[in-house]
């Protein structure tokens, strides 16, 4: 069955990425699987079946010129990549999501170190040592400097990266390198998985930590608040680190989110993303605030998962109006 | 077996006639081709979806998503008022061509 997906896509690999040929390409993907389906069904074997609606498939170019594309020719014009390249793009984009994920738990960090500070003034040994208030801008003196250090890593990485721009307006991936791609990418699954998993748990764990510190130490329950956020950090650590290396993998071999998407469905991930990107920032700062200035870290932990419930039921209803 | 060399002029009609009965998709179509043809043409994937866009383009049919099962999407097409027209005259034409071939048939 991959071998049709596969014929398919080389195919088309040469023709322009419009929604006409998205479409086409699906169309004639159902039908191409149908039929594979119910030669099974007669009893052909899978290199029989496969056979037939390959054989069955007839001439591309039919296509073209019905369609009046201009295939064939994009085809001679973007880059052959060079098992270097691939390599070494793979290379760099992992370094970067290292970057990025360490640049995340940096700003995750400051204000976790923070709550600490205060709380140690307030409750903790610091108490006369150090005033509340000057443990505060301690807190936040160090809080601005990781974030300084944090955006030149942003910086950076994302300038690394800069040299592969050319990638995006198209490639063509000779089939050893695929072949090998794939490979590496199917190895790397479990640990993918794995990151995934663990990540997950150590979001849905954290809360829990706030709740049993709120109930052994009620003064103390930033303390709670800021393993929580270095668990945090830690879990998206590893959603970034190990989803960049994914995509590597997905953007070479042009799947999953790389894969030509219909124009509304591009639309769609668009305003997700900037809404998300507002979103998140703004639950931080009622977190931060609701925090410092009403005490209530033993509760307030849970603008999170309803930020995050929120923005899936924002998402559903999204498409349902476009959908209408 | 015959070549698709000789049927081409008349993959049009083909397809028009399997819509006569109603809407149809691409596979269903391409089958019940083979099936009507004793199995004796084929008609290739790239041909039919040439066929499709020629005679959208001409509005002999038209076409519409309708989802399936598992929220998959199927393009299903039917045929036109045009098309019926269309399909008419490629008949007449038929009949004149087959009168005139058959002229120059002979068993040896």
């Amino acid at each position: 069955m991959d071998t049709i997906a596969a014929y398919l896509n080389n195919m088309f690999a040469s023709l322009p990425r419009t929604e006409q040929t998205y479409n086409l390409k699906q169309d004639l993907l159902a039908n191409m699987e149908e039929k594979y389906h119910e030669l099974k069904k007669e009893g052909k074997s899978e290199n029989e079946a496969v056979g037939i609606v390959i054989s069955e498939f007839g001439n591309i170019d039919e296509l073209v010129e019905e369609l009046g594309l201009p295939g064939g020719v994009e085809d001679t014009l973007l880059p052959l990549l060079a098992p270097e390249d691939t390599w070494s793009y793979t290379a760099a984009k992992k370094r970067a999501g290292f970057m990025v994920g360490i640049g995340v738990v940096l700003c995750m960090i400051g204000p976790a170190l923070l709550i600490v500070l205060v709380t140690l003034a307030e409750y903790g040994f610091l108490r006369g040592v150090l005033s509340e208030d000057a443990a505060g801008m301690i807190g936040v003196s160090i809080l601005l400097v990781l974030i300084a250090l944090a955006v030149g890593m942003f910086i950076y990485s994302g300038s690394s990266m800069e040299r592969f721009k050319y990638l995006e307006k198209g490639f063509n991936l000779p089939c050893f390198l695929r072949t090998e791609l794939e490979q590496r990418r199917r190895a790397y699954t479990p640990t993918y998985t794995l990151s995934l998993t663990l990540g997950i748990c150590l979001c849905v764990v954290s809360p829990v930590l706030v709740i049993i510190w709120a109930a052994v130490s009620e003064d103390t329950t930033g303390y709670g608040a800021a393993i929580m956020l270095l668990l945090i950090a830690l879990a998206v650590f590893l959603f970034i680190y190990y989803g960049t290396i994914k995509e590597s993998f997905s953007f070479l071999l042009k799947e999953g989110e790389y894969i030509e998407l219909p124009p509304e469905k591009k639309e769609e991930k668009r305003i997700m993303g900037s809404i998300a990107a507002i979103v998140w920032p703004l639950a931080t700062c009622i977190f931060l605030i609701s925090g410092f200035v009403f005490q209530r870290w033993d509760i307030n932990w849970i603008v999170f998962p309803v930020t995050g419930i929120l923005l899936g039921i924002f998402g559903s209803v999204y498409n349902l109006v476009k959908a209408r | 077996m015959i070549s698709s060399d000789v049927i081409r002029g008349y993959n049009d009609t083909l397809i028009l006639y399997m819509l006569l009965d109603g809407e149809s998709y691409g596979y269903e179509i391409s089958k019940n081709i083979r099936k009507l043809s004793d199995e004796k043409y084929v008609m290739k994937e790239t041909t039919l979806y040439s066929a499709f866009s020629r005679l959208e383009k001409n509005g002999y049919i038209d076409s519409f998503f309708l989802d399936e099962t598992f929220g998959k999407r199927r393009t299903y097409y039917r045929i036109t008022p045009q098309g019926l027209a269309y399909y008419r005259e490629k008949c007449a034409e038929w009949k004149v061509t087959q009168e005139v071939v058959n002229k120059f048939i002979k068993e040896l």
